[in-house]
């Protein structure tokens, strides 16, 4: 029965769920390491860091190399320019950042849009995922290849699709809002909060298909067995599902919340840049065009760095309690 | 008998054909009943999903429908396809080197897969076939990797391409990007599901490890390698941030290029939607022959 609750892990992907569980997962079953080490005397063996090499010395060179370096920059003001200097500014960078107007909007708005995906990428998935569950077979295998398909547009072309989609001269969806509801939509990527709005349509469309099939993956890996034990004593479907169900599914729920957490920011990324700049005014930004923004269009390397620092603090954090709740969920299974 | 006539779901899923043969035909008349209700039951579900994959593909449709038609009706809200042009996609064709910008993406996502692919294979080896001081410490940096967005650290990396001499060549794009920490998170869960057999008569065979990794590791993680590569290039297809960093003078890839001719282009929609069905194409096609590997890849990796 337990063995049968573990697939899982397939759902539940090692990527996320860090070193914690995957470690403890191996010192749960100590048997088969001292043997094969022991026999061996592979402790003292170079063979093994030789093999890491390539993949560390990249992740030193290219992330935390880095991480340090945007560190120390946020203490500078520099303009990214080689042969100009940089000058020592204490804290005052994070001072600045703190105190803009665009980063309290681009915070405000980062926090709108991760509701609205977890809205789009988790409670309607769960919800759709539940329904479809009846839908068996062959239906089920076409249902889910098309769903699937938004996720694979390559930005440029989602975003070309949705201008034309929303263009007030021609665009699909003007124009059948103005035959079936009489409105005038005009130029939604120019009115605040409408452009927003927008990117988030944009976005929801690419990942609910995306999240449907985490959940569907996830309600599979959950042995029917429970819900017919339960069945047998007299249980509703809606007790099942709200008692059993959805407890099991509790840790693909966890890691699809925390990826919409931590990645929503990256996944609207191209779409803001490609369709609304941020724009108008700010009121459809996000803290990761803003870096953007500061690095690449002001050229203010220590504002893009203080506010990167800050933003990679939060985030940690945000992603800590995470772990530290899909440990807690994770007893479920045992 | 009773239990048959109110049989649980999955049991009716499961058991269509096996449960009509053995019972008697009374019950099995109230299976058909069971079945009818279930039949009911399932039109909900069918208009949900209807509808959500409507929603999913009516944007796609309409990109090649406004791609097919003729210039001249660019604006029609027909919502059917037709008349058949290829003028749009000629003019694509004539305007921006698409058929080079495509061959170059294909290469540079090919290379970046194979090369993730390789670092890969190496590291999570090492991880999984050895115990040995600081392990822990090397896994959580590849943990640790994942947490750190790109945006955080995207300046010293661009000041590291530019001082090498990379900025606007494909290279530049791909270096950055060859340690894939999550590649080597799940093959390391692959290798240590491996049964240690395979090490123990490698080595018995007479095989140091760098033989035993390529003749026998490597082709028994076959499949996940497949899967994996496919989602590893698509990925790095679809890559948007980076490239357009990289590649700020040059036109050479796919995304960069297809952005600066829809700047150019504004409300020339069939034109801008051809260029934009080509950009998908590729990942379509892989995706219209290898549709279970590709879903599996990303649901079961569950990172873009």
């Amino acid at each position: 029965m337990f063995t049968e609750v573990l697939p899982h892990p397939a759902t539940l992907p090692v990527s996320v769920d860090p070193a914690g569980s995957t470690d403890t997962a191996a010192s749960r079953v100590p048997v088969r390491r001292p043997r094969r080490t022991g026999r061996r005397g592979d402790r003292r063996t170079v063979a093994p860091y030789l093999y890491l090499l390539p993949a560390v010395a990249l992740l030193v060179i290219w992330t935390y190399s880095p991480l340090l370096q945007t560190f120390d920059l946020s203490f500078y003001d520099w303009n990214l320019i080689p042969t100009q200097p940089k000058t020592a500014v204490g804290i005052q960078n994070y001072t600045t950042v703190l105190s803009q107007p665009e980063l309290h909007q681009a915070l405000v708005n980062t926090g709108v849009y991760i509701l609205a995906f977890l809205l789009l990428s988790v409670v309607l998935p769960v919800v759709f995922a539940l329904l479809s569950r009846r839908v068996a077979g062959r239906a089920k295998t076409i249902y889910q290849a098309l769903i699937f398909v938004p996720f694979l547009v390559t930005p440029v072309a989602t975003s070309a699709i949705w201008r034309w989609l929303f263009a007030p001269e021609g665009g699909a969806i003007p124009a059948i809002a103005r035959t079936l509801f009489g409105v005038e939509m005009g130029n939604i990527f120019r009115e605040p909060g409408a452009s927003l709005i927008a990117v988030i349509v944009i976005v929801g469309w690419q990942m609910l298909g995306f999240g449907v099939l985490v959940v569907s993956a996830g309600l599979a890996g959950i042995s029917p067995d429970y819900a017919h034990a339960a069945g047998v004593d007299g249980a509703t479907e809606r007790q099942i599902t709200w008692r059993i169900t959805l407890p099991l599914l509790s840790p693909s729920l966890v890691f699809l919340a925390l990826m919409t957490i931590l990645l929503s920011a990256q996944w609207t990324y191209p779409i803001i840049d490609l369709v609304t700049q941020g724009g108008p005014s700010g009121t459809s930004t996000n803290i990761y065009y803003l870096l953007y923004q500061y690095a690449f269009r002001n050229f203010d390397a220590g504002i893009s760095a203080a506010s990167g620092v800050l933003f990679f603090a939060v985030f940690g954090i945000i992603a800590f309690a995470f772990v530290q709740l899909s440990e807690k969920l994770s007893f479920h299974d045992n | 008998m009773t239990l048959i006539l109110v049989p649980p779901q999955h049991q009716l899923e499961q058991g269509r054909s096996g449960a009509g043969n053995t019972v008697a035909t009374a019950s099995s008349r109230a299976l058909a009943r069971a079945r009818t209700r279930r039949g009911l039951r399932q039109i909900p579900a069918f208009v949900i999903l209807t509808v959500l994959a409507v929603v999913s593909i009516f944007p796609i449709y309409w990109m090649f429908v406004t791609a097919f038609r003729p210039t001249d009706q660019m604006l029609s809200t027909n919502p059917l396809p037709g008349p058949f042009s290829i003028e749009n996609f000629a003019y694509v064709w004539d305007t921006i080197p698409i058929l080079g910008m495509l061959g170059n993406t294909f290469l540079m996502a090919l290379g970046l897969a194979v090369g993730q692919l390789l670092v890969a294979i190496l590291a999570s080896y090492g991880f999984s076939r050895w115990r040995f001081a600081g392990k822990k410490l090397l896994y959580l940096l590849f943990v640790g990797s994942w947490l750190v967005p790109f945006q955080v650290t995207m300046i010293p990396n661009y000041l590291l391409v530019s001082q090498l001499g990379l900025l606007n060549t494909v290279v530049g794009v791909m270096v950055p990007q060859l340690a894939a920490a999550f590649a080597v998170m799940l093959l390391k869960q692959h290798l240590d599901s491996f049964p240690r057999e395979l090490f123990d008569a490698a080595e018995m065979d007479g095989r140091g490890s760098w033989r035993a990794l390529w003749e026998v590791v490597v082709p028994n993680l076959r499949p996940a390698l497949a899967a994996l590569g496919i989602m590893l290039f698509i990925s790095a297809w679809n890559e948007y941030l980076w490239p357009s960093l990289i590649m700020q003078k040059s036109d050479a890839l796919i995304q960069v290029g297809v952005r600066g001719f829809l700047g150019a282009e504004g409300n020339n929609w069939g034109a801008v939607m051809a260029a934009s069905g080509l950009a998908c194409l590729p990942i379509f096609t892989i995706y219209i022959f290898l549709q279970r590997y590709v879903v599996d890849a990303f649901v079961r990796s569950g990172i873009k």
